[in-house]
């Protein structure tokens, strides 16, 4: 159970830099044209 | 609450007319910052509550002196000024100006007014009205500008329910222009531009010509228009100087009458003050002095709730050990993710005494004379006077000093501070340099009084501002960013800070670096924890292997775990990774133990004396100090026959610490400061190839 849970916060940690690191987050809502974000 | 009607607000103004402690009183902790998106300019929204049904959307735009922008920010301010199909377009705008300076705050006014935008005129600072000898006829003044002015003083909470009441009406308020362009510059120019964009207000077409950028917002028939017109340059030019000028002529008479100045009433210290201040001489002593105080507040009064932080955190460990049953996941907690946490949690008092000193600085409004000051120095490296802090702050941490850097308005000296401030040497520095200048530089006095180890400790402070000074002379020649450099600052008058404004200046900071660089440390910190507790079967059969080898040997209990601890570590896949790097960094003069220290604290550089002190077999307490130093200055190279640390691999050490990027902290800051990896990666490569080129030399020369 314990080496489960490890392995859950590994791979959270793992997703969450390869996220942060590889992907762009989508930003919420309408993204204006004009502010450089397109 | 969530059924209220909104009224969307945007907050303009020059800098230092009070704006943000407008915002600040009329949202309260009802506020949330930002990023503008696509680029890294501060945007703060927050909510107040108008009456039972109606509430407000506050947007506190970054202060510009003009519409015409020149920075980022001010740009920033065009842009939702003018599409009306954005999300923050408004219903009504605030333009706040101060009371002294009300002559140049309002050009500001007048442009937007001309917007057609329903617009209220909030006066600040009016406590300082008796003592300036001001007098201000307000209904005239109304008439005049055609609109609804409230007379305020933010800081003292004064005319704010006033001004809510005004927000709540503003469907009320004139919307009619006050400067006629068209009559006054040039009427069959103007009534063309007129009639090729009925649509719009003309001082709205008037500002689609004369700005040098694409409006996505426009058709395809209007951007044709925008083009032709643009075509005139010349035109546009003499047109906007005849625009300006006629701007202060309205000015003038607007305030001819209904606003007057006796200076004889007047009790002002400000002239004496400034002449101190910003003297050739003095001024430079006083900014030192006033240094020296900040930094001694950062590394001594930090420590003890840094020390209290530390030890709450490594009780929390071993409490998580003695509560939670044995197993891989409580080792997780107890030696991951609860001293990852402390990792970020520790630096919480030198932020916070860094951003409340500074906040101090700016709103005693003594930070612009110290930019003033500075300016004309850092120019030539490619920076502004508003680097100074910056760079400064960067002594006790990188990441809150890159966040300081918010407020250089040109985007080319933001951003070449921003990649120099990692050479200065930060506080996370110091226990790296401590054990290794304990061990390769004698305890000896220099001309009977300096210490020699003091010395080089000093030494290497210099080499890192010498280094971000060179950096930046090299970066200014190398990129090629256009910018308009302008140096304007607002010589505000001098104030008696507002705790209020402090409290939320270092609330948000701090929830900054938090939120933002905290989940990556602690991500990093569950990843090396993983790394360094897990292998192949020999990091499994540790025990077994190690009580075989050592048969023969008497070993305390203690001093058994401590073997196996290493034996682990070196067939950990941490330990793998450190083997595989030896051949690179053998040029550099170190092993795959010191390779191994390397890569963990590439997290953060601090790491690194854990890292060599659980390799070495030593418990990492900094009272055992002297302990770790007994095992570092004893590890033999097993090829030379020398001591490993001796004064060639430790010198070598040393220079890689004092060039290399190890903080990761640090380059997630980079990243969310300039919006790209682009930026932290260039730096992480520049600094590395730097560190590992003079740390090689360094050894090969001395060796």
């Amino acid at each position: 159970m314990q080496d489960i849970l490890t392995y859950i916060a590994l791979g959270l940690a793992i997703g969450f830099l390869v996220k942060k690191y590889f992907f762009k987050s989508k930003k919420k809502g309408k993204c204006d044209s004009d502010c450089g974000c397109n | 609450m969530s059924n209220d009607k909104v009224v969307k607000v945007a907050l303009i103004g020059n800098p230092n007319t009070g704006k943000t402690s407008l915002f600040n009183q009329l949202t309260g902790l009802k506020q949330k910052v930002g990023n503008y998106p696509g680029i890294t300019v501060d945007k703060k929204q927050g909510f107040c509550k108008l009456n039972d049904t109606i509430k407000a959307e506050i947007i506190d735009l970054p202060g510009t002196y003009s519409i015409n922008p020149t920075s980022l920010d001010e740009t920033l301010v065009l842009d939702t000024l003018l599409n009306e199909k954005k999300n923050s377009f408004p219903d009504v705008i605030i333009v706040v100006v101060e009371i002294e300076n009300i002559k140049r705050n309002l050009l500001l006014f007048t442009q937007i007014k001309d917007l057609k935008i329903p617009t209220i005129l909030v006066i600040n600072m009016i406590d300082q009205m008796k003592r300036k000898g001001i007098a201000i006829d307000v209904k005239q003044l109304e008439e005049k500008l055609n609109t609804k002015i409230v007379l305020a003083s933010a800081r003292k909470n004064v005319g704010i329910e006033e001004l809510k009441e005004v927000i709540l009406n503003y469907k009320k308020l004139d919307t009619s222009s006050i400067a006629k362009i068209t009559d006054r510059i040039d009427e069959d120019y103007f009534t063309k531009l007129k009639n090729a964009f009925p649509e719009f207000p003309l001082y709205k077409s008037w500002l689609l010509i004369t700005q040098n950028k694409e409006f996505n917002f426009l058709s395809d028939e209007q951007r044709k228009l925008v083009l032709k017109f643009r075509e005139d340059l010349g035109c546009i030019k003499r047109y906007q100087h005849k625009e300006t000028i006629l701007r202060y002529q309205i000015i003038n008479d607007v305030l001819k009458e209904s606003f007057k100045v006796d200076k004889s009433k007047a009790t002002d210290l400000r002239g004496i003050l400034d002449r101190i201040l910003t003297h050739k001489i003095f001024g430079y002593v006083i900014f030192a002095l006033i240094l020296l105080f900040i930094f001694q507040g950062i590394f001594d009064w930090a420590t003890y709730p840094m020390d209290l932080i530390d030890g709450a955190f490594a009780s929390l460990s071993s409490w998580v050990k003695t509560v939670l049953p044995p197993g891989t996941f409580t080792n997780l907690i107890a030696e991951g993710i609860v001293p990852g946490i402390g990792g970020v949690v520790i630096f919480i008092p030198q932020i916070a005494i860094l951003f409340t000193f500074i906040s101090i600085l700016e709103e005693t409004g003594y930070m612009s004379r110290v930019v003033f000051l500075m300016d004309k120095i850092m120019r030539k490296f490619g920076m502004s006077g508003k680097s100074v802090i910056p760079l400064i702050s960067g002594t006790a941490c990188a990441i809150p000093a890159i966040m300081a850097s918010r407020n250089i308005e040109n985007w080319k000296e933001r951003l070449i501070t921003i990649l120099v401030i990692p050479f200065t040497t930060c506080s996370a520095r110091l226990p790296v340099y401590a054990i290794l200048i304990a061990l390769i530089i004698p305890d000896k006095r220099v001309l009977g009084i300096l210490n020699l180890q003091g010395l080089t400790m000093m030494a290497l402070y210099l080499l890192g501002f010498t280094a971000a000074i060179f950096s930046a002379i090299l970066l200014n020649k190398v990129l090629k960013i256009e910018g308009k450099s302008l140096f304007i600052i607002e010589m505000p008058n001098y104030k008696i800070p507002s705790l209020k404004n402090i409290f939320y200046e270092v609330v948000e900071k701090t929830k900054a670096f938090i939120f933002g660089a905290g989940k990556i440390i602690l991500a990093i910190s569950i990843v090396l924890w993983f790394l360094a507790s897990n292998g192949s079967s020999k990091f499994k059969n540790a025990e077994e292997t190690v009580i075989a080898q050592i048969e023969s040997t008497q070993l305390s209990k203690k001093e058994l775990q401590k073997k196996v601890a290493s034996y682990k570590l070196e067939h950990s896949y941490i330990g793998y990774m450190g083997k595989s790097i030896e051949p690179i960094i053998k040029p550099m003069g170190y092993d795959w133990k010191i390779g191994i220290a390397l890569i963990s604290s590439f997290a953060a550089r601090e790491v690194f004396v854990g890292a060599l002190a659980t390799i070495y077999n030593v418990d990492n307490d900094s009272e055992n100090t002297g302990t770790i130093k007994q095992r570092l200055a004893a590890e033999v190279n097993p090829e030379t026959g020398e001591k490993r640390f001796n004064f060639p691999t430790g010198v070598s050490l040393l220079l890689f610490y004092a060039f290399a990027m190890q903080c990761v902290g640090t380059l997630a800051i980079v990243k969310r400061e300039t919006n790209s990896w682009k930026w932290p990666i260039l730096q992480l490569s520049g600094m590395g190839v730097l560190a590992y080129v003079v740390s090689s030399i360094a050894y090969y020369i001395l060796s």
